[in-house]
């Protein structure tokens, strides 16, 4: 009797919708960045320039969205926000990456009183919760984007410290690890070159996530005058800045509402699809 | 003398696991640590290349080429582990770093204890791979495409790698089937005619002693209750408790415990 060909699945089905959704995201992404910088490179006007007789203008070939409540040219701050706020989310993001990783790796590899010491601090932070550091900060220091930066890094690179830890844990328990000490390789070398390859993907996963939530947090905190303070281009600032206006020209609350949820969602698809391809968990064994 | 263990005690915080034990290897021999899990001959192999737990302390001695190691920098050891002392063990499907090639671990390997020129490396890995009866080309290959049986003789490559003087391999042979185990110490011993290193070997497994070991010491609870050479062991066990371990290891030949034909009068 033949036997039948056995199909077997390595990935999720799931998978094919997320890398639909990979594409449509990276060329969204894309978009925004291209947007940003051909806005930057050829500006027609200049997004802080006040034009109080031209305020609140509806859509014409001059202003493709209008003007502002001071007369600014609304797409072109739209855009160079677009720049502000995935600059500074980026910025938080690999800062708190830059902090987290070695701190995980150190105390994961170490152990002992090392590790113990190391999860404590880092209890510590977990303690604060993310808005609460930034007023705080923005208190002690002025409110600013530059502050509101620290404050996320502050509150976010525990996560990392922790992710990157517990894989290390059980990861460096392993034999490779204890030949690559037998043969006389040094910790930084076994932790560089052995163990930082294997959580690139978790941290990865886990970064992807979470810049949905900076981009999240930045706007809000712009929105209540914490991060980026006026005349700068941000998306939370711009909506605040329209909110007087709501009534009569509820677009200026809708343009930066809508670019702050597609972006968000893009990074949330990006980190769905990086989850499917990197979660071991998730795959099927032959 | 290559190696000498003088009154060795591991301790963690509220109990001492390997209790005032001494040891010698001699130039070249092959000797065999045997004990029950959980006797202490792991941690003991351990300690030699200061490769304990931190929650573990190891007090005494251990002389090896002259000093002792217990006292040397985290540094010195690095340098001296992989190229004077090197150690096998039993899991070859683990052996290699996933995402690395073979040839990277061996260039690796070579790069930390100051080969400086790449050819020499490159040269050197291929010989050690040939050297074991594995085709040089499998330097590229990543350790998932090789199989278990070439992992493994890669993995005693890597150990035999910079010639090194001790070879200390803990449980070598216990993750495989008899006729694959038999397979490993042929080519250890081979190698060691080859390289004259001592070796270390820590089993459970007396088919394996009785067959290549030159001295044999049995260890239990943390103690070493009997040392001496493999025939003297075998056939006229002291203690009661290598007796019962002797008794309890299956035989299937007529002849003496330890290889040895009986005479027939």
């Amino acid at each position: 009797m033949k036997s039948m060909p056995v199909r077997v699945r390595t990935r999720p089905s799931k998978s094919k919708k997320h890398s639909v959704q990979a594409i449509v995201a990276a060329l969204f992404a894309l978009l925004v960045i291209a947007a940003s910088v051909y806005t930057f490179l050829y500006l027609k006007h200049d997004p802080t320039l006040t034009d109080l007789r031209g305020r609140l203008l509806g859509a014409s070939m001059l202003h493709p969205l209008g003007t502002d409540h001071l007369g600014r040219d609304v797409l072109t701050r739209l855009l160079l926000g677009g720049g502000q706020t995935l600059g500074y989310s980026l910025l938080a993001l690999g800062a708190a990456l830059v902090i987290g990783i070695p701190f995980g790796l150190i105390a994961g590899y170490k152990r002992g009183w090392v590790d113990k010491l190391f999860m404590r601090i880092a209890d510590g932070f977990l303690a604060f919760p993310d808005t609460i550091v930034a007023i705080v900060l923005s208190g002690l220091l002025g409110a600013g984007i530059s502050n509101l930066v620290l404050a996320i890094v502050i509150v976010k690179w525990v996560s990392y410290a922790r992710l990157v830890r517990s894989t290390v844990l059980s990861e460096s328990q392993k034999d490779y690890i204890r030949i690559a000490r037998t043969n006389g390789l040094s910790d930084a070398r076994i932790m560089i070159k052995h163990l930082l390859p294997h959580i690139a993907g978790h941290v990865l996963v886990l970064a992807s996530l979470d810049l949905g939530k900076i981009i999240l947090l930045i706007s809000s905190l712009s929105y209540i005058g914490l991060g980026a303070q006026p005349p700068t281009p941000e998306w939370g600032a711009m909506l605040n800045d329209s909110r007087p206006y709501f009534q009569s020209r509820p677009e200026l609350m809708v343009y930066p509402g809508l670019a702050i949820v597609s972006v968000v969602l893009l990074a949330n698809m990006l980190g769905d699809y990086l989850r499917d391809r990197f979660d071991v968990k998730k795959e099927v064994q032959p | 003398m290559i190696l000498s263990i003088e009154e060795l005690s591991i301790a963690g915080r509220d109990r001492t696991i390997v209790d005032n034990v001494s040891l010698a290897v001699r130039e070249g021999e092959f000797m065999a640590l045997v004990g029950q899990s959980g006797s202490g001959k792991s941690l003991l192999s351990q300690s030699i290349g200061q490769l304990l737990p931190p929650n573990l302390h190891a007090s005494g001695q251990v002389v090896f080429e002259g000093s002792n190691l217990l006292e040397r920098t985290p540094k010195e050891m690095r340098a001296l582990r992989g190229s004077r002392i090197s150690y096998i063990f039993q899991d070859y499907q683990g052996a290699f770093t996933p995402f690395r090639s073979i040839g990277g671990h061996f260039d690796e390997y070579q790069k930390v204890h100051g080969e400086k020129s790449a050819s020499v490396r490159k040269t050197k890995a291929a010989a050690a791979l040939e050297s074991v009866g594995l085709d040089a080309a499998l330097l590229r290959r990543y350790p998932f495409q090789l199989s278990g049986g070439q992992l493994q003789r890669a993995a005693i490559a890597t150990s035999l790698l910079l010639s090194p003087r001790l070879l200390i391999a803990d449980e070598a042979t216990t993750a495989l089937d008899s006729v694959s185990g038999h397979r490993v110490l042929e080519l250890l011993v081979a190698k060691q005619k080859e390289t004259g290193c001592a070796i270390l070997f820590i089993t459970h497994d007396w088919r394996h002693v009785r067959r290549y070991a030159n001295r044999l010491s049995v260890m239990k609870e943390g103690r070493i209750v009997e040392s001496g050479g493999k025939h003297r062991i075998l056939d006229h066990p002291q203690h009661e408790y290598t007796r019962q371990l002797i008794d309890a290891a299956p035989v299937l030949s007529r002849s003496l415990k330890s290889g040895l034909e009986e005479e027939t009068p």
